[in-house]
């Protein structure tokens, strides 16, 4: 498939961004909040560190037997025979199916093939163990490379190994190289990581008669619900998910998945209680992965640092058969450009969302060939971004973070490319910046407030690890004037109102709306039920500090408990929704990375990171940061250690564990500063992804202040870093 | 939705058992998104039925191959 | 996991009695080695003998004025052992590092000895290698930027895991064994094994029914030592290259020294060249310089370990320099 994209992009002149509409101001965010934007702790914060919290891997049903599934080794075959006899006939087995078919082929090492349930989780493994399955092995494609090479094995029977994407071309290139004054032209790279979810992927399924409820660790439990009766044949109304507390998802958790599924069939048949959770190896192998992207680019400046022209040839891997596409140039303006990519197929598990789909990639693309373009013509990084940065808009807050980050940073230590320092330690600064759009809607919310002045809030979001629970009880305090500690949260059930899946960063900017919506028509509710009592009408009626008073005049009122006693039997419950007005979407971050390179070693220290960030309107200062920091832990080990590595012979994975899949420990983590810019102008906006995306170019564009060479693929490991720095005692990196 | 990131889906001509994340996400728009990069395909999509990227037939999942005459496709 | 049966042996004798089985037996200390290999169904013991109760966990000072190490002795328990710390720093600034505190606190000086290698080819079941009784190493070909770059003719392609083994050579220390044919002492140089087709499924010298006891070190006698680790992670890692040195000093001058790397070749590496130029020398940077130059000389790595012999070299004169009292970084 090729299209040629001309209308779309920045050869136009940027737009400016639409206006935030306007909230019905019944409903707008208070101008003085007591709770919003303050550091409020994790309303489940005891619960998860004393183990009350239950976790999906911590769901024990009377009766519960365990499943495990069998999957391939190989990356590539075709199934001759299944024989399920001799693991039917195994110690404790209860249920056993096969999930494909003799003929089937198998084109990733992990792809599914049976499963077995068994009275423990020992006694499953043993089970699994026993499922005898015939294979013919095929040839297999396992590196981009290999699958690139002229005589390549196809990955699948009958696909091709490469699909041509989108082609697009804006201004006139030709014209954008003359007019430049120096062309970097280089390959750079990133590589395949996994989404190491803390929590593993897993269910616990049970059926009553015909009804299902599946504890699922999912971003999406309504969304769960939904497939599972689409791919069992049942009637919606007949599933229950729950998710109550969770380990991560990234990304990769959006479908009952796999093991989801059978799961459910596996108790179906067993007539049982099912716990399936996936270990390590499984979840490195086959619950998806951030793909590749590699990019031949040919870019031009001038020599008062104009970017004027880019032609990128780019490719990537998302596994077996997964689109690998990524934003390139990232940010930045470049008036002339052509952009050609193309997806590679191996025999590796496939891709899914991960954290910002495709941004890391683009920005590390990008970022390091800024470096490179500045120091050609001699212009501090921090000043040729803000030289070629779009134009600043209430979301696009670049220019003004390079700036303030740049003095916070101490930027002005910073020495030019190559550290002058005697000795092997040397040290550098590097820099780089991000977006991400965000937005959010589609979220319904209930509100029970009781005679006894008991508060429920319940919504049908999730609580992936990031705060939403807490999200959700500052919301509803702050409208009713109360204390967290008034505020029942319930979530993660498909027994709540509808809430879409938690991804792309919406969940805040989907769920805070609807709550405050429906926390104020509550209020209308209980305002007009107590405002007689007051003696005077609702409009005037404030809840605030814990009471219900008249406006203007706290002492005209009755403490909340009390003002509830007058709904006597008859309760307030009111539903509500999202409305717009009240978040919007498009975030803007900079970051700053200090390093030393040791360069008898090859091996890198992060000293420190600062980030610049805004998320709109703050709702809990403490979880926010929160996200900031996992944000950039996760892109140090992107940058640094995480690296999926299949053998180039077998095409197995070498290091599917959390032993030789390298992750950062607590001396690996720097200081991290967050410069959170609070912005109530503009509502709620996620912040779940934005922090990831620039934290790699930054120590990478760090290294290279330290080192002077330029390391052009991730991870930065010292075998890299020292073969950088020989190419570049040889005559250079350029 | 409408997103540089994810194609639409389209009911009557995709096959219902298609799926993909932005389907689930409820976003709202942002506009000024094409000012920073061009449009890209960086979707994973995948099969209720299977709930993998494969097909019933064990064939890759895709907006421009789960349509029409594919014979698994569920309209 | 595959069902097995559990000996919770209290004695020596007894540990030896029931690791004389005909099946596969297998000792358990710490279990953080066993432990992992059973689940990850690269060992399938008929029967499990716990020998930490078994065996020695403390450390005595011995008639020659040296030091003896109970194998049960956990790694935090060394670890803090002051008079040891003194006595052979090495061996402490080798022990600091091991995994993580928890491990530390569970994994014993025995177990960090025996472990087997953390190659991962031999750690995933699909790769039916040498040291499981196949015909290939992996490395060869596949991903080898962790595997050996001294000692390569094979078969097998490993580098030693243990941390210990590498000061404990340095030292010269001794180890007792035990088994069914009675006890025996074996060199720490000698107790490790190079691979050969014959004996690839093993380490070290130790028969099926045997156990390491005790280590025996000397004295340390007029000695300047070193120790130096390269990693990758600062926190929970293995070691990418390590170098124990023990010289023996007359005034400003090396004497003689041991020089000892570790996670470079299938066992503790001495290197000989390294020694021989060291020997006769002032203690200073070109020393130590020309030192780790001759430590490399005999390097012959795989198709993507070259990087390793400049991290063994950069270890090496590191180590030199920090037995010098000279700062390195």
């Amino acid at each position: 498939m090729s299209e040629q994209n001309t209308g779309r992009g920045r050869g136009a002149a940027p737009q400016p961004p639409p206006p935030i509409p306007t909230p019905d101001p019944k409903y707008a965010w208070p101008a003085k909040p007591a709770l919003l934007g303050t550091a409020v702790k994790r309303i489940d914060g005891p619960d998860k560190v004393t183990g009350r919290a239950r976790y999906t891997y911590d769901i024990n049903r009377p009766g519960m037997i365990y499943g495990r599934m069998v999957r391939s080794p190989y990356p590539h075959a075709k199934i001759v025979s299944i024989d399920l006899a001799a693991a039917e006939k195994a110690p404790g087995v209860r249920a056993v199916l096969a999930w494909k078919e003799p003929g089937a082929e198998v084109v990733y090492q992990g792809d599914p093939v049976a499963a077995v349930a068994a009275d423990t989780e020992e006694r499953a493994r043993d089970a699994a163990q026993m499922v005898r399955v015939r294979y013919e092995p095929l040839p297999h494609v396992s590196t981009e490379a290999q699958a690139l090479a002229a005589d390549a094995p196809k990955w699948h029977s009958t696909q091709e190994n490469t699909r041509a994407g989108v082609r697009q071309e804006t201004g006139d290139l030709e014209a954008g190289f003359k007019e430049a004054a120096h062309v970097v032209e280089a390959t750079y790279s990133t590589h395949v990581i996994t989404h190491v979810c803390l929590e593993t992927h897993g269910a616990v399924c049970e059926w009553d008669g015909d009804q299902l409820t599946a504890w699922v660790t999912t971003q999406g439990v309504h969304q769960c619900a939904q497939q599972f009766a689409q791919s069992l044949g049942i009637p919606q109304s007949n599933v229950r998910v729950i998710t109550q507390y969770m380990g991560g998802g990234f990304g990769s958790k959006f479908a009952p998945d796999v093991q989801g599924l059978i799961c459910a069939r596996l108790a179906k048949l067993a007539n049982a209680p099912v716990k399936l959770m996936l270990d390590r190896k499984e979840e490195h192998l086959d619950t998806g992965n951030r793909p590749s992207a590699f990019a031949q680019i040919r870019a031009g400046v001038t020599n008062d640092g104009k970017l004027t022209a880019f032609d990128g040839r780019s490719w990537g891997t998302g596994g077996a058969g997964a689109n690998a596409n990524f934003p390139l140039p990232y940010l930045y303006q470049f008036p002339n450009r052509r952009r050609v990519h193309t997806d590679v197929y191996i025999n590796a598990g496939q891709q899914r969302a991960m954290r910002a789909p495709g941004h890391p990639q683009g920005c590390f693309l990008t970022e390091i060939l800024m470096d490179e373009l500045a120091d050609r013509v001699k212009i501090d990084p921090v000043e040729f971004r803000i030289k070629n940065a779009p134009p600043k808009a209430p979301n696009q807050m670049w220019v003004e973070y390079f700036q303030q980050g740049a003095r916070q940073f101490g930027w002005e230590k910073r020495h030019p490319t190559g550290d002058p320092a005697p000795g092997p330690i040397k040290a550098g600064m590097g820099v780089s910046a991000h977006l991400w759009g965000g937005g959010g809607r589609g979220t319904q919310a209930h509100v029970d407030i009781s005679s006894d002045g008991a508060v429920v809030v319940r919504c049908g979001t999730q609580d992936l690890g990031t705060g939403t629970r807490t999200l959700v009880t500052i919301v509803a305090a702050e409208t009713l004037g109360l204390p967290t500690s008034a505020v029942k949260a319930e979530i993660g059930d498909t027994n709540y109102p509808f809430s879409p899946g938690s991804g792309g960063s919406t969940t805040a900017a989907s769920v805070s709306p609807a709550i405050r919506i429906t926390s104020i028509k509550a209020l209308d509710a209980l305002f007009a039920r107590v405002a007689p009592v007051l003696g005077t009408a609702p409009e005037n009626v404030v809840a605030e500090g814990g009471r219900i008073h008249v406006k203007g005049d706290p002492t005209k009122g009755l403490a909340w408990k009390d003002a509830c006693k007058h709904l006597g039997t008859e309760p307030i419950s009111v539903d509500g929704q999202w409305g717009e007005g009240l978040s919007s979407s498009g975030t803007s971050g900079v970051q700053f990375a200090e390093v030393t390179v040791d360069i008898e070693t090859g091996v890198v220290r992060i000293k420190r990171i600062l980030a610049m960030q805004d998320c709109g309107l703050i709702v809990d200062k403490l979880t926010a940061e929160s996200q900031v920091y996992g944000g950039i832990i996760a892109a140090i080990n992107f940058a640094l250690f995480e690296d999926r590595l299949l053998d180039r012979v077998t095409g197995q994975m070498v290091n599917p564990n959390m032993e030789w899949y390298l992750l950062a420990g607590m001396s690996d983590i720097p200081t991290i500063d967050i410069v959170l810019n609070n912005m109530p102008e503009r509502g709620v906006i996620g912040i779940g992804e934005p922090p990831t995306v620039s934290t790699a170019s930054a120590i990478a564009n760090a290294v290279r202040n330290a080192t002077g060479a330029t390391i052009r693929s991730l991870p930065l490991h010292p075998h890299k870093v020292l073969a950088a720095l020989e190419q570049q005692k040889a005559g250079g990196t350029q | 939705m409408e997103h540089l990131t994810s194609p639409k889906v389209i009911v009557g001509v995709h096959c219902l058992n298609l799926r993909h994340k932005g389907m689930y996400v409820l976003s709202t728009p942002y506009p000024e998104e094409s000012q920073f990069y061009d449009s890209y395909d960086a979707t994973a999509y995948w099969c209720v039925k299977t709930q993998r990227g494969f097909g019933p037939d064990g064939l890759p999942v895709r907006p421009d191959c789960c349509q029409r005459e594919r014979r698994c496709c569920d309209h | 996991m595959k069902a097995f049966a559990y000996v919770n042996a209290t004695s020596e004798k007894d540990a030896v009695a029931a690791l004389k089985f005909d099946g596969i037996a297998l000792p358990l200390a710490g279990g953080q080695d066993l432990l992992a290999r059973m689940k990850d169904y690269i060992d399938t013991p008929e029967r499990v003998v716990n020998v930490k109760n078994a065996l020695d966990r403390t450390a005595a000072p011995t008639s020659g004025g040296g030091w003896r190490i109970g194998a049960s002795m956990k790694i935090v328990d060394l670890l803090e052992h002051a008079d040891i710390g003194k006595m052979y720093p090495a061996i402490i600034a080798a022990a600091t590092d091991i995994g993580t505190p928890q491990i530390r606190h569970q994994a014993t000086v025995g177990g960090n000895l025996n472990q087997r290698p953390r190659c991962w080819y031999f750690r995933n079941e699909e790769f039916v290698c040498y040291k499981k009784g196949g015909s290939r190493c992996f490395a060869v070909n596949g991903e080898n930027q962790y595997h050996a770059i001294f000692g390569n003719d094979g078969p097998s392609h490993i580098v030693h895991p243990s941390s210990l083994a590498v000061p404990f050579v340095a030292y010269g220390a001794t180890f007792r064994v035990i088994g069914s044919k009675g006890e025996r002492e074996v060199a720490a140089a000698e107790y490790f094994t190079m691979p050969t087709l014959q004996n690839v499924l093993k380490e070290n010298v130790l028969d099926d029914d045997e156990l390491l006891t005790h280590v025996m070190l000397p004295a340390p006698g007029n000695v300047k030592t070193g120790h130096y680790e390269v990693r990758y992670k600062a926190s929970h890692d293995w070691p990418l290259a390590f170098t124990t040195v023990v010289l023996a000093m007359n005034g400003g001058i090396v004497q003689s020294g041991r020089v000892v790397l570790g996670a470079v070749a299938p066992v503790p590496w001495r290197s000989k060249p390294a020694e021989d130029a060291l020997a006769g020398k002032p203690l200073n940077e070109a020393t130590a310089a020309a030192a780790a130059e001759a430590a490399v000389s005999e390097a012959k790595p795989m198709s993507g370990n070259a990087y390793k012999v400049q991290i063994a070299r950069t270890a090496v004169k590191r180590a030199i320099l920090n037995a010098a009292g000279i700062k390195t970084v």
